[in-house]
């Protein structure tokens, strides 16, 4: 695509074309667009004065990242390695800009060459940009989002994997100098003992978790919501207020309260107390398995309201004459909810139950809430409840592991696009994307 | 066959009173501790303190050598309806553009955010959190506005959903009587997308509200921090507080889902048939 407008310009014959593929807005001045050209112009002068002073530096920095370590007792200022990998990183995006105004510019004048209007009689600078706008509407008013989301997520995902490819972190950290050492990172993740077992250990868990977890918020979403469809249950609105309710409370504030629940002074080892017993620890370092169910309680508390709203919402849309058929067939409630209903909503529902799936995977409050900070021998910086969201805070918030963390974030990238995208292949919702609409 | 359907009714009624109390206890708890007279989690003794008073909600707002709540509230609000107010305005662009428009770009970048979204969200948090701290930009209310804001045209798959729905013909009439992109936009998409706007907004919104990780890791200061991080700060010994803080800025949540809820369930349900 982007080659055959290349071609097409330098197979052209017209002077203007010629210019503007050497220069940049060259032709539209030929052309007479001033405003246009000159533009174009002074982009691409800002664009070499931009190389000359920092731009060419800034690449070769992004190669070395730093050669002078700073020493304060010889009053040597040294690098900043992860400063340098940034202005590296600026300078592609720059690029990349330049490289994309360069062939606006190419279609640009062969648009003009192609209608003929290099003569002065092209539309005045003001009514093509009214005209721009509205034929390139979508241009214009995604220029703002795109430009964010690049800016705040892209660049600082980008960031992150050339994190993982370089030693910083740990001791290294400026003004200690960065290098880039490849995959060093993964294999200490997936070889170094210590940290291997810990993710490994992690991951298992993980994986356990999610699974279950989805499993339990969703069916549970579903029963719930068919309870409350049943004919013989009156005021549908009534019961259905106390699941909105938990589902309205800030996640935090449920999280907070829950951990209060079941802390050492909290009402439920009051009772115990008062009964005899000594205090339970339920979200103690020695709590073992009694943290995990108690997370997966909590997190189906959360979840299960959202997944009651969606599952109503799918329920309602449903026809109903299904029924009267199966049950005229003779098909008991069992029969019916397992060969009309289940597939119906997991049908309708794939996406849904991919993105809860991820979102478990990736549940960070639960563990960060009840048992947030906990270090466990056998774990490194870690303990037995948290998952791979968890360690990564544990790694590179609090503990500066950085390139590790970032090791650890791309294989969990890894491993849920990998299982969302084996799913969306499986799944006919998405094939059927556009016969929707 | 009688006695069948009573059971049946004795079960199912049974059942919802349970669930309807798992769902119910804990903010009941909660609410009623946020009165208790004493403040202290161990001076509680049991669920439900002995004694009422408005003790913690006096504490909460004029007691704020320690913990300053109100401030807290302040920042909280500024950073919620900010981020609501720029999200919306994206969010809202996004999704009509990529539903009304047909060109090059579309599928790559429905794919890529797709593939942007499969990105723990951890892991561009820490990179922002590294790139604040080197730029000194740690501490400002508005960078997380920014922040919040750019990452909510992410989400837009339910107002898609919710464009598609809109019948194309009044758009295509208004095209043919020559009205420009923009204008239709603004006159006709506008108007007819109300509910979403509002069902955006109230989400951009909650969203800042209630979320905790970002300002963890950006608000260092005391005086910067909002209700999450503030209220995470609180041990046992401050539990009426906590929950005094807690209902206080639940409830305008809790009052405004509740109004809204006929907008939930279809949000909720576009998003999901619509993907």
């Amino acid at each position: 695509m982007g080659n055959s407008l290349f071609v097409s310009a330098l197979k052209s014959r017209s002077p203007r074309v010629r210019a503007s593929l050497c220069v940049m807005g060259l032709g539209q001045l030929l052309s007479r667009q001033w405003v246009k050209g000159l533009a174009y112009l002074s982009a691409l002068a800002a664009f070499v004065a931009y190389m000359a002073l920092t731009g060419a530096r800034d690449i070769v920095g992004f190669f070395t990242l730093g050669t002078v370590e700073a020493d304060p007792w010889l009053g040597v200022a040294g690098d900043d390695s992860i400063i340098m990998l940034l202005r590296g990183l600026l300078c592609y995006v720059i690029i990349l800009a330049v490289v994309a105004l360069y062939r606006s510019n190419l279609r640009d004048i062969m648009e003009i060459e192609h209608n003929g209007a290099w003569g002065g009689n092209a539309p005045g600078f003001i009514s093509s940009v009214k005209g721009y706008m509205d034929r390139k509407f979508y241009i214009v008013a995604l220029a703002l989002p795109v430009a964010g989301v690049l800016v705040f997520n892209v660049i600082p995902i980008v960031f992150m994997i050339l994190i993982s490819f370089t030693n910083y972190g740990g001791d290294i950290v400026p003004p200690k100098l960065v290098d880039w050492t490849g995959f060093d990172s993964f294999r200490r993740v997936l070889s170094l003992s210590g940290i291997k077992e810990t993710f490994f250990r992690i991951l298992g868990w993980n994986v356990v978790w999610a699974l279950l977890s989805t499993a339990i918020n969703y069916f549970g979403g579903l029963a719930l919501a068919l309870l409350l469809n049943k004919k013989c249950v009156k005021r549908k609105k009534f019961w259905r207020m106390f699941p909105i309710l938990a589902y309205a409370v800030p996640g935090f504030i449920t999280l907070l309260a829950f951990k209060f629940l079941f802390s050492y002074g909290g009402p439920i080892n009051h009772y115990i107390t008062e009964a005899g017993h000594s205090a339970v620890g339920f979200l103690d370092i020695d709590a073992g398995i009694k943290a995990r169910i108690i997370g997966l309680g909590v997190n189906a508390w959360i979840s299960i309201p959202t997944s009651m709203l969606l599952a109503t919402g799918i329920l309602s849309n449903m026809n109903m004459n299904l029924y009267e058929a199966a049950s005229i067939d003779g098909a008991g409630p069992w029969q019916q909810f397992k060969k009309i209903t289940l597939p119906f909503v997991v049908f309708s529902t794939t996406p849904v139950l991919i993105t809860n799936f991820i979102g478990n995977f990736n549940n960070f409050g639960i563990f960060y809430f009840l048992r947030g900070g906990l270090y466990m021998d056998g774990y490194f910086l870690a303990s037995d409840t948290d998952l791979l969201i968890n360690w990564l805070y544990n790694l590179s918030i609090d503990n500066n592991y950085y390139s590790i963390g970032a090791a650890v974030s791309l294989i969990i990238f890894i491993i849920t696009s990998a299982v969302s995208l084996s799913v969306y292949i499986r799944s006919n919702a998405y094939r059927k994307e556009d016969t929707f609409r | 066959m009688k006695w069948r359907k009573h059971l049946d009714w004795l079960l199912t009624h049974l059942t919802l009173v349970i669930v309807c109390f798992i769902f119910f206890f804990p903010v009941l708890w909660l609410t009623l501790a946020s009165f208790s007279a004493t403040g202290s989690i161990y001076d509680l003794g049991g669920f439900f303190p002995k004694s009422f008073s408005l003790a913690g909600f006096r504490k909460l707002f004029g007691d704020t050598t320690m913990y300053d709540y109100p401030n807290w509230l302040k920042n909280t609000l500024f950073v919620a309806v900010g981020s609501s107010v720029l999200g919306t305005i994206l969010v809202i662009l996004t999704a009509y553009t990529i539903s009304r428009f047909q060109f090059k770009a579309r599928k790559t970048l429905m794919k890529s955010t797709l593939v942007l979204s499969m990105f723990p969200s951890f892991m561009g948090m820490t990179a922002v959190y590294l790139l604040m701290v080197n730029f000194g930009l740690i501490n400002r209310l508005w960078a997380l506005i920014l922040i919040y804001a750019s990452g909510a045209p992410m989400g837009y798959l339910v107002q898609k959903g919710y464009f598609d729905s809109l019948s194309s013909s009044v758009f295509e009439a208004a095209r043919l009587d020559g009205a420009s992109s923009f204008r239709v936009f603004r006159s006709i998409a506008l108007p007819l997308s109300k509910p979403i706007i509002v069902y955006t907004a109230l989400t951009q919104f909650a969203w800042p509200w209630s979320d905790f990780i970002l300002p963890n890791l950006l608000l260092k200061n005391k005086d910067k921090w909002t209700v999450a991080v503030g209220l995470m700060h609180l041990d046992e010994t401050q539990f009426t507080r906590f929950a005094a803080g807690s209902i206080f800025i639940a409830v305008p949540i809790v009052i405004l889902y509740f109004c809204l809820s006929g907008f939930l369930v279809t949000g909720v349900t576009a998003g999901a048939a619509k993907e």
